[in-house]
């Protein structure tokens, strides 16, 4: 039922923050598409391997958020992906809880994939040495979304994700992260960020 | 020799280029920015007045409160007694979260001159980082009531709307800037992307149409092209529609798409360039 992030996912999700520090912002996270139920498959965390940063700014409005979950949708088939949570940051630092948008589009979500999670990044808590997880997790239960307790057993490797989104904040790294606005500003802009993605790879 | 003038143009000029573009590239400014002033203040001319009070405005976004009062200093010994000072030293006490003191400042600067807008904004403001919405509205509509023609207020209150998911209301902003820039694209776009919001048969008619205007003033606009793709679409797919007005929208569709592709073919095209 609950789900864990790799570093790349956590990593773009905070540069993504980092990049537009006056704004809001959202985005998709993406697991790997599991072949079977197992029996057991309810005790097996979902593993959300990437995630796609979405837009800033006005976050409320429906058209441009349409067209980025079809086309997300269609790069996660042909990836064997599902689009597995959505993260928010609000536009006021001290503001961290979910609103009325992130209910609905973590409901959206959870429509196709039942333990779909909505993510909250606490700024409050954001520094440079990203020396603890600044993320507030929601599950799904019961159409209300309870809020769990994010610490080092919600990433794959949190020594690894701490050390490499330190020093992609350092190296500024996030003013070259894309985001699904930028790349309806010039479709050359690729929401993939496959230069960041080398980054971590490099730094792991 | 040489190789220092020209870089020193540079800097001055992306200075200028991200004023007048209104960028908050507010890292990159104190980058150029503080080393010019560092460096090249002397050739700066009477332009080292405004890259003072750009710099300083970004220098209160780093939180590089020394930056900014080093500014806030040059910028109060040239001009003591401005306005325009007073009000960033009501902004830097924003930026420290000051703000009884800050509004106290601004309401300083309304005593003696109570048409001051750069102050009422600037209070609004506060309300806006408090988190006090209704109230930001409410007296951004006041202050609407008496500059009608702010621009850049008639757009905040919007964004404020539709924050609040008054999409409705936000429609009315979007109107108003519409009627008064008919040439601007970008709002043509962001009013259909608003009617969209609100939904129903007459909202997405309205917001294909506006997406479609949109276009005609500027074809390389893709969230326009985009929105005509996706509102044609649910036109097309509504059990209320005739079978007319769905072969019209099948149509529109068909032609966004076809765009579309095409837009994506031309970029791939440039990237391998």
């Amino acid at each position: 039922m609950s789900i864990k992030l790799t570093t790349q996912a956590y990593c773009k999700m905070l540069l993504h923050a980092a990049k537009y520090p006056h704004c809001a912002v959202n985005g998709l996270l993406v697991a790997e598409k599991q072949k079977e139920k197992k029996k057991d498959s309810h005790s097996t965390p979902i593993l959300c391997v990437d995630c796609i940063p979405l837009f800033h700014g006005t976050l409320a409005l429906a058209p441009m958020l349409e067209v980025a979950l079809t086309l997300i949708d269609t790069w996660c088939k042909e990836n064997k992906y599902v689009i597995a949570g959505y993260y928010q940051a609000n536009e006021r630092t001290k503001d961290f809880r979910p609103n009325q948008f992130a209910e609905k589009v973590g409901a959206r979500i959870a429509e196709n994939f039942s333990e779909a999670a909505m993510i909250m990044v606490d700024s409050t808590r954001f520094t440079m040495g990203c020396y603890e997880p600044i993320l507030a997790i929601y599950d799904h239960h019961e159409n209300k979304w309870k809020c769990r307790d994010c610490n080092a057993d919600c990433f794959e490797d949190w020594c690894e994700a701490q050390k490499i989104t330190s020093a992609l904040l350092e190296g500024r790294s996030y003013e070259s992260l894309i985001d699904f606005d930028n790349h309806l500003d010039d479709l050359r802009n690729d929401w993939t960020n496959p230069e960041i993605n080398k980054s971590v790879l490099h730094l792991c | 020799l040489n190789v220092l003038i020209i870089v020193f143009t540079e800097m001055r000029d992306k200075l200028r280029k991200w004023r007048e573009d209104n960028h908050r590239n507010s890292e990159q400014i104190v980058d150029v920015g503080e080393e010019l002033i560092n460096e090249h203040a002397s050739k700066l001319g009477d332009d080292i007045w405004i890259i003072y009070e750009q710099v300083m405005i970004a220098a209160l976004d780093c939180s590089r409160d020394d930056l900014a009062w080093t500014c806030l200093q040059e910028l109060k010994r040239q001009f003591p007694g401005s306005q325009r000072v007073k009000r960033l030293a009501g902004m830097r006490l924003e930026a420290l979260e000051k703000y009884e003191d800050a509004s106290k400042q601004y309401d300083s600067i309304l005593q003696d001159d109570p048409t001051n807008t750069a102050a009422r904004k600037r209070k609004i403001s506060i309300l806006k980082a408090q988190g006090k919405s209704a109230e930001a509205i409410r007296e951004l509509n006041e202050y609407l009531e008496q500059f009608v023609g702010d621009q850049e207020a008639w757009h905040e209150l919007s964004e404020l709307y539709i924050n609040e998911h008054d999409y409705g209301k936000a429609a009315f902003c979007l109107e108003e800037l519409m009627m008064t820039n008919p040439h601007n694209h970008l709002y043509c776009e962001q009013y259909a992307e608003v009617k969209y919001t609100q939904g129903g048969l007459e909202n997405l008619e309205l917001s294909r149409k506006y997406f479609a205007q949109a276009l005609k003033l500027n074809n390389r606009n893709m969230r326009a092209l985009f929105g005509l793709y996706m509102s044609a679409s649910h036109i097309a797919a509504s059990p209320k529609v005739n079978a007319t007005v769905k072969k019209a929208n099948v149509k529109y569709a068909t032609w966004a798409t076809n765009q579309i592709n095409r837009a994506y073919q031309v970029s791939y095209a440039r990237c391998l360039l």
